[in-house]
């Protein structure tokens, strides 16, 4: 549908801004905008009023790196890299799509020399995640071991329950393709240990993502998640 | 219009024409408050790094689209930050931390790039959102500062979907008519 009053232009202005218009109609909204001149200025005049929000945020120093990265962008044949960059400029950051197209040739070989058997003193500790509740209180860690291909999940007391008819379960969210269900989370303190597949294992390196839906008693029968999602969590080295 | 405004304006103008060091000018006078913002809504560092660059990209090769109905040239950029922020958080889905609005407010200082406008304009929102009902002042917030969706502000306040668009429909509607135009 599309906008067709004032009111109606209003109402999705304000909300293309304040990020609650979001998939499709984001999408629709935008080109809308790019033939609507009025509604651009109202997407604009909201951007002038809520900018005071903006003002509000605390700033911070960015990283130091980060100029060079954009002269590096920007210029590539003039500007010559620091040798510093490697370490804040990560080769798993999906927002660099060139960083995929050149990484690509070395992600096999890194996954083989992270993944496959090595003596055990020769692995780092692995990854980590903890999903927080409402008032940032943790409700499970989540611990990937890169040892064993294993994924440990606890439950921290107090633990917030599902109703009596619903769990809580745990998919990894690869970069591209559908959720992947890892398991039914544990409640009330248990522990839980999940073994990966090298399959699972190689999109959790790459994405590092894990969100937690509600669903049925014992998990979603469709193998896919149907309710909604609560939680989701990014693992960081441990 | 402050006299530092007047000079992101000619730097903006100069970075239109290709000029580099204006460029590296107008990113040292205008980082911090953007990166404040990638952090704000990513609570990442090295995504927030990529949402900055990306903003500084947009930046070099949209400096002629700038016009004054934009805002302020901080406003523009902020923009600009606050659409690619959005965008990666979506893409990547994130952590989505509920932590508590409060929150949203523990760190309410000027900024740098403060002025007597600034002052008034921040009155001004600050009077009306004070007004507002508190339910509709929270999930506009949350939508705001955190990116929040219509569903993840509904798991997050333990209200139907439904209720939510509709408090933030309901309360831009009052925030509009009490800042004007």
């Amino acid at each position: 549908m599309k906008p067709d009053n004032h009111e109606r232009n209003h109402a999705l202005a304000a909300e293309y801004v304040v990020g609650t218009l979001h998939g499709a109609a984001r999408r629709r909204f935008e080109r809308w905008m790019m033939v609507s001149p009025k509604l651009r200025r109202q997407v604009w005049l909201w951007e002038r009023r809520l900018q005071p929000f903006n003002k509000s945020v605390p700033s911070m120093q960015p990283p130091a790196d980060a100029w060079h990265a954009v002269e590096r962008r920007l210029f590539p044949s003039s500007v010559a890299a620091p040798a510093a960059n490697a370490k804040t400029d990560p080769w798993w950051q999906p927002a660099l799509p060139w960083r995929w197209t050149t990484g690509i040739a070395v992600l096999g070989l890194m996954a083989l020399l992270i993944w496959t058997p090595v003596p055990p003193e020769a692995t780092v500790s692995g990854l980590i995640g903890v999903v927080q509740g409402a008032q940032a209180q943790p409700l499970w860690v989540l611990n990937a071991s890169r040892g064993d291909h294993s994924l440990m999940l606890r439950s921290l007391p107090p633990t917030l329950p599902a109703s009596h008819d619903q769990d809580f379960e745990l998919w990894l969210l690869p970069e591209s393709g559908v959720p992947v269900s890892l398991s039914v989370l544990p409640t009330q303190g248990a522990e839980l240990r999940v073994t990966l597949s090298n399959e699972q294992v190689r999109q959790l390196r790459q994405s590092r993502s894990l969100a937690i839906s509600l669903e049925p008693h014992g998990g979603s029968a469709t193998g896919q998640p149907t309710g909604p999602v609560v939680y989701q969590t990014k693992l960081v080295d441990l | 219009m402050a006299a530092r405004e007047g000079m992101l304006v000619d730097q903006l103008a100069k970075v239109a024409q290709g000029d580099r060091a204006a460029f590296a000018g107008l990113y040292q006078q205008t980082s911090r408050a953007v990166y404040g913002q990638c952090m704000q809504l990513l609570r990442d560092n090295d995504e927030a790094n990529d949402v900055l660059q990306e903003t500084y990209i947009q930046v070099w090769h949209h400096a002629g689209e700038y016009h004054a109905e934009r805002g302020s040239v901080l406003t523009w950029v902020m923009s600009i930050c606050r659409y690619r922020g959005l965008d990666a958080l979506r893409r990547r889905r994130i952590d989505v931390e509920f932590d508590s609005v409060e929150q949203n407010h523990a760190c309410d200082k000027p900024g740098p790039m403060q002025n007597a406008s600034d002052m008034v304009d921040r009155q001004r929102l600050s009077d009306c959102l004070r007004d507002l009902d508190e339910r509709y002042r929270n999930s506009i917030e949350m939508a705001y500062f955190r990116g929040f969706t219509h569903q993840e502000l509904a798991v997050a306040m333990g209200q139907p979907l439904g209720t939510t668009k509709s408090w933030v429909r309901r309360g831009l509607s009052v925030l509009r008519r009490c800042l004007g135009p």
